[in-house]
């Protein structure tokens, strides 16, 4: 007989094992969890990774990936310029007697020979343009010439290439009849040769007597050359060539204005060596062998002026043996004997007294070399520059950072190097001897980033001084990157600092109201309401911001600033009119909120519809904070007479009346608290007796009197220390309050407190909340209040749940785009001033991203601003993490 | 501000008509030697038994018909209870019937709790407890509470203990001292935590946690000690303490304690209430009421053979 199994006490028997479906279950759970925590951080980590892979390149150091050195063909006299081709398969080696010789430089084969004296008039003067091709020359008869010189490209069918071509592999080059071919990767057939076109010369002045032509620089400006000449006779010359088409013939005209800058022939005792032409052909740089130089403003070709004369070679003997502008022509590259470089450009420091403000400035020295500089060449598209030694040897400079890239020489030869170039794709420099041509491919990687150009200011062209600067992309290429970090993460600062002084103290008094004074019933909407506002789309935000918000709040900029006062007096003095109401009615009035009617009472509906609203106390403050509004309103107008000079915007510009308003605005929170404080320690002792022996009504008449004595107070302290400080000369426009732009800090601060309100509020109020009830009750069965009980138990208690909602506000103020993209006006500015813009690191990579070709400078730096982002967040978070831990510490004992 | 729940003399009728209406007996049972529980719990208006002696005492606080509603759950029913002054009373009664409900009352410290409605009053030597004019914060200063569980703030024992004062705003630091000195000698704590009056009082064991609640308590010289069940957590040896303490702070204070424990009552207490279901069902010297009980259930509870 099978036993029963014994019932127990509720008649079922419990199965003791634990069945294999809860054990596979847990089991999945604890992998899953796993899994899940590994994989999270292993995410967080290879997003630190992958920043880290892209950024890293940046740093890498430029090297020379080969050399190459072949003879030079043809002896021609002195090299006055050398070229090469984009492929890097060609040197052009240009002769002091306008003979162009090209040789491959693959076998050092000679390939053409042409000539730039077609007419047999001696060269005697030239300017070659920046990136090959647009040429100047100067004749001996005084006649001048443009001219192309540069090199063809073709791509052929094979049966157009001669037969030794047609076979060739992918990467194989030869030459045929001083031809180079060669078959592209794509496997297409190339073709390059040398192409060189001369214009018909312009015939010189009749009154410089046919004068030979001495120096000559020219420009292109609005692709009409713009070009200076000196001559023999000490004629100096700016002319500019118009060329016309006419559209209905097509025939092409020029036509050349002139203008005579006033040089003097016996301003030096020797002949000039070096006639330089800026730019935009605004100014015209004349330079000796010792580095004396006079600068003329060509801004008016009518009356050109001298603006300046200066040396070039400052505190010392040596001589200029190379003189070049880089691309832009902007900053002038100075070589001297000893081998000394140095960087010039125009400033325009206060109080320069030169025709057009600007005087040449020394802004860069770079590493020199080991003997005279004897050539300089620049990249077309970047601020690089070869420099040529007399030891045979050359070097690529970034001229921005002021470093120097690489430096390479021919072996065993001591001959000076005669000319150098860069080549066209900034991928290889080329130096020529009297003898030998060296050809290095080189790899700069990012020569315009060093981690002193990021984080310390670096001189830029143009600019009166070294500063931090952040402006990836200008239209052309002959602008100089900046790439200073500095700018964006102060953006990213001034973003997070006023959207937190905007949003903390709210969003944790709010928390601190809703958990410990506000009845649960009433907190029961209250709270998923400011939750909602988390559900708005920064975007939307943003957008509000800067189409409805900006433009509001420039209209009402008195009134706005008025708001910040009249809100929170507002407040105060509906606290103290509250108390001026009799003491039953005041808790008769409380009671309405408090107490629900009960079902069988006969409710007035406007008692019900208070009930619903939470009460009097909180219909009242939102008739307060109406009415704070409504005063701003009022008294934006007189306060823009009396602080503002009657008009707040040219005010702020500092065009008129004094610091006395900014001071006012700045001091008053201080002079509040000093108002406070004396009412607190002078006039409450008086009037204490006084509170003690009168009715309630009194005290609180009596309050209120304090309370305006103390706001007056308040104004009377500010005028009189804003006053104070202004008679001293202080005047805070200029650095924390200036000029106002319609998308600045007060309001990205405000529309992003709003965004960061809803997080902070709710952590903390979760945070308020979860403090246990029996310190609540302990606390008030003290006797205190539910402030007193707030700000000593509750606050300290929760203090490391508070501190986490403020970190997580701030992780997202720091990180927060779209607000600050469409509110922030986007322009990377450094200024302590509230009425100003900014663009921080997160908007910044939201608007570059797109245009920066992949891999590039500019691309890479992007992720290394994302890298930044990422490790302030990730401090911001640690500390915080580190800080609430020990918080806890304290709290999890209870 | 916490809230009033102040009910309109109107409104209590109205809500009592409506127990009346719903429940079937009403009426006071009139044979009370044979009075069972079935017949308390029946009834709304039970008329308590009170003791005479209650009577010869001086009270400090007067409950008048009190009744009191969680919601629509009625918690408490008509309690009229004098309390004497100087003395201990002690409130038993099993689980659930609302010892801590008046307790807690007595401060108005239940007034946070959402949908309270009270009816009648108490008087605090003469002056109402629940008047609309009262100030809360006042009230609740001239009382003191010990909790069930041990309740220190997390801060030093000594800003526990001067808590009361540090609201009050006093700054000296000599008051300051001295106060936290006698509170913890009065709670018989001083020569255990002296050396060590600023670390942090949650680094006290729980009897030593629930005698610093008393001294703060006793800082803030309230006029009436409540104390809701001091013992509950606490071991035998600490709770031998706590007695002793309470033996020694009679004639001091008044105090009012609840209690599930009865030798605790019996050891302790000048004064005993009996509670059942929300009603005060028997009240009297606790001698009386351990030893000579007017009533049946009283005698059945005190025995121990029910609660
Ligand atoms: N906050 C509350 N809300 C609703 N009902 C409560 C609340 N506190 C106590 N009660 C109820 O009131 C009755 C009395 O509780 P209580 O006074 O705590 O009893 P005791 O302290 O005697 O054990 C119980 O039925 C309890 O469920
Ligand atoms: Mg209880």
């Amino acid at each position: 007989m099978s036993q029963e199994p014994k019932t127990g006490f509720t008649g079922r028997r419990r199965v003791r094992r634990t069945s294999k479906m809860v054990k596979y279950g847990d089991m999945m759970a604890r992998t899953c969890i796993t899994v899940g925590g590994v994989g999270t951080i292993l995410a967080v980590g290879l997003v630190c990774v992958f920043l880290t892979w892209k950024v890293l390149p940046l740093f890498q150091s430029p090297k020379v990936e080969s050399a190459k050195v072949v003879q030079v063909e043809a002896n021609h006299g002195k090299i006055i310029h050398l070229d090469l081709d984009e492929f890097r398969n060609i040197s052009m080696v240009v002769y002091e007697d306008g003979t162009v010789v090209t040789q491959d430089i693959a076998t050092g084969k000679k390939l053409q020979e042409l000539t730039l004296v077609p007419d047999g008039k001696k060269l005697t003067a030239w300017s070659f343009g920046i990136g090959g091709k647009h040429m100047m020359l100067g004749y001996e008869d005084g006649s001048t010439r443009v001219g192309d010189l540069g090199f063809s490209v073709r791509f052929l069918e094979k049966s157009e290439a001669p037969v030794a071509a047609q076979e060739l592999e992918i990467g194989d080059v030869t030459a045929v009849d001083g031809v180079i071919y060669s078959k592209t990767p794509e496997g297409q057939l190339r073709s390059q040769f040398a192409k060189l076109t001369l214009e018909d010369p312009i015939a010189p002045d009749k009154d410089s007597n046919g004068s030979a032509i001495r120096l000559i620089d020219h420009t292109i400006f609005n692709e009409s050359p713009i070009y200076v000449t000196l001559n023999d006779k000490g004629d100096l010359k700016i002319n500019r060539i118009t060329r016309k088409e006419n559209w209905m013939t097509g025939k092409v005209t020029f036509s050349v204005s002139q203008g005579d800058l006033p040089y003097d022939t016996q301003s030096h005792a020797d002949k000039p060596a070096y006639l330089k032409l800026a730019g935009l052909g605004d100014s015209v740089l004349v330079s000796w062998k010792d580095g004396f130089s006079q600068r003329f403003d060509t801004r008016d070709f009518n009356k050109p002026v001298l603006a300046e004369t200066l040396d070039l070679t400052p505190q010392s003997n040596h001589t200029i043996t190379a003189l070049q502008f880089m691309n832009g022509r902007n900053t002038l590259i100075v070589g001297d004997s000893s081998g000394e470089l140095s960087a010039w450009f125009r400033t325009k420091p206060e109080g320069t007294e030169t025709s057009d403000g600007a005087v040449l400035t020394k802004a860069h020295s770079l590493p020199s070399g080991n003997a005279a500089a004897t050539a300089i060449a620049v990249s077309s598209r970047s601020r690089m520059i070869v420099v040529g030694f007399a030891d045979a040897s050359a070097a690529i400079y970034q001229v921005t950072v002021g470093n120097q890239l690489v430096h390479a020489g021919i072996k065993d030869s001591k001959d000076a190097v005669q000319a150098v170039a860069m080549a066209p794709k900034d991928n290889g420099m080329m130096a020529v001897t009297n003898k030998q041509i060296g050809m290095w491919n080189v790899d700069p990687k990012y020569p315009a980033i060093t981690a002193g150009a990021i984080f310390l200011p670096v001189w830029y062209e143009g600019y009166a001084e070294p500063t931090h600067v952040w402006q990836s992309s200008a239209g052309t290429d002959d602008s100089e990157p900046k790439y200073g970090l500095y700018p964006l993460i102060f953006g990213t600062l001034k973003a997070t600092f006023y959207s937190m002084l905007f949003g903390l103290p709210i969003a944790i008094l709010a928390a601190v109201y809703t958990s410990e004074f506000l009845h649960p019933r009433v907190k029961a909407w209250v709270k998923p309401t400011i939750e909602l506002m988390a559900s708005l789309p920064s975007v939307v935000l943003g957008f509000l911001a800067a189409l409805v918000f900006a433009p509001f709040f420039e209209k009402f900029v008195p009134s706005m600033l008025a708001c910040v006062a009249t809100i929170p007096l507002s407040f105060l003095l509906g606290a103290y009119l509250w108390q001026l109401l009799p003491h039953e009615l005041a808790i008769r009035l409380d009671n309405i909120g408090d107490i629900a009617p009960s079902p069988t009472e006969k409710v007035n509906p406007l008692r019900m519809i208070l009930f619903k609203l939470g009460g009097v106390r909180l219909v009242c403050l939102f008739v307060m904070f109406a009415l704070s509004l409504v005063a701003a309103l009022a008294l934006g107008t007189p306060i823009e007479h009396l602080l503002f000079a009657g008009d707040v915007k040219r005010w702020l510009d500092g065009q008129i009346g004094n610091g006395i308003g900014a001071w006012m605005i700045l001091l008053l929170p201080l002079s509040g608290l000093a108002a406070a404080f004396v009412i607190s320690r002078v006039v409450n002792p008086k009037v204490a007796a006084y509170g003690d022996t009168r009715t309630r009504g009194k005290v609180a008449v009596l309050d209120l009197a304090k309370f305006l004595l103390a706001c007056v107070l308040t104004c009377i302290i500010a005028y009189a220390v804003s006053a104070l400080l202004n008679g001293i000369g202080w005047d805070p426009r200029g650095s924390y309050v200036d000029t106002y732009v319609q998308r600045n800090a007060l309001i990205v601060g405000f529309v992003m407190g709003f965004a960061i309100i809803p997080i902070i509020y709710t952590i903390a109020e979760d945070a308020l909340s979860a403090v246990p009830t029996h310190l609540r009750s302990a606390s008030l069965g003290a006797g205190a209040t539910p402030w007193q009980t707030a700000t000593r138990i509750i606050m300290p208690t929760a203090m490391s749940g508070l501190f986490s909602a403020m970190m997580i506000g701030l992780g997202r103020a720091v990180g927060e785009t779209m607000i600050v993209l469409m509110a922030a006006g986007n322009t990377p500015v450094m200024e302590m001033n509230i009425f100003n813009g900014f663009r921080t690191l997160a908007a910044n990579i939201a608007v570059e991203l797109p245009e920066a070709p992949k891999d590039g400078t500019h691309f890479r730096m992007l992720f290394l601003a994302a890298l930044t982002l990422f490790a302030m967040t990730f401090v911001v978070n640690t500390i915080a993490e580190a800080v609430r831990l020990r918080f806890r510490k304290k709290a999890i004992q209870l | 501000m916490g809230t009033n729940p102040v009910m309109d003399k109107s409104m209590t009728t109205t809500e009592s008509d409506l127990n009346t209406a719903a429940t079937t007996s009403v009426t006071q049972p009139d044979d009370r030697d044979q009075l069972t529980l079935e017949q308390i719990a029946a009834c709304d208006n039970f008329k308590s038994e009170i003791h005479d002696s209650l009577y010869q005492e001086t009270s400090i606080i007067n409950v008048k018909d009190f009744n009191l509603w969680y919601g629509t759950k009625q918690a408490l029913f008509n309690i009229n209870m004098p309390i004497a002054e100087g003395q201990v009373t002690a409130l038993v009664g099993p689980s659930g019937c609302g010892k801590s409900t008046l307790l807690r009352s007595v401060n108005r410290i239940n007034d946070l709790i959402d949908g309270l409605h009270i009816g009648g009053d108490m008087l605090l030597n003469g002056t109402s407890i629940y008047d609309k004019s009262v100030d809360v914060i006042e009230l609740r200063k001239r009382m003191g509470m010990v909790f069930q569980k041990p309740n220190p703030f997390p801060m030093s024992i000594f800003e526990n203990v001067v808590y009361s004062l540090r609201i009050d705003g006093e700054r000296n630091k000599g008051v300051l001292e001295e106060v936290c000195e006698r509170s913890l000698r009065g709670a018989a704590l001083w020569d255990e935590v002296k050396d060590r009056i600023h670390e942090s009082a949650l680094g006290l064991s729980g009897g030593q946690q629930q005698r610093l609640c008393i001294a703060r308590a006793i800082a803030a010289e309230p006029e009436v000690l409540l104390m809701d069940e001091p013992c509950s957590a606490l071991d035998p040896i600490a709770t031998g303490k706590i007695e002793d303490l309470v033996e020694e702070l009679r004639g001091e204070y008044t105090i009012l304690m609840v209690t599930h424990n009865m030798q605790q009552a019996s050891r302790a207490s000048n004064y005993t209430a009996f509670m059942y279901l929300g009603r005060l069902v028997e009240y009297g010297p606790t001698r009386d009421i351990f030893t000579n009980p007017h009533l049946r259930p009283t005698e059945d509870y005190i025995s121990g053979r029910f609660g």
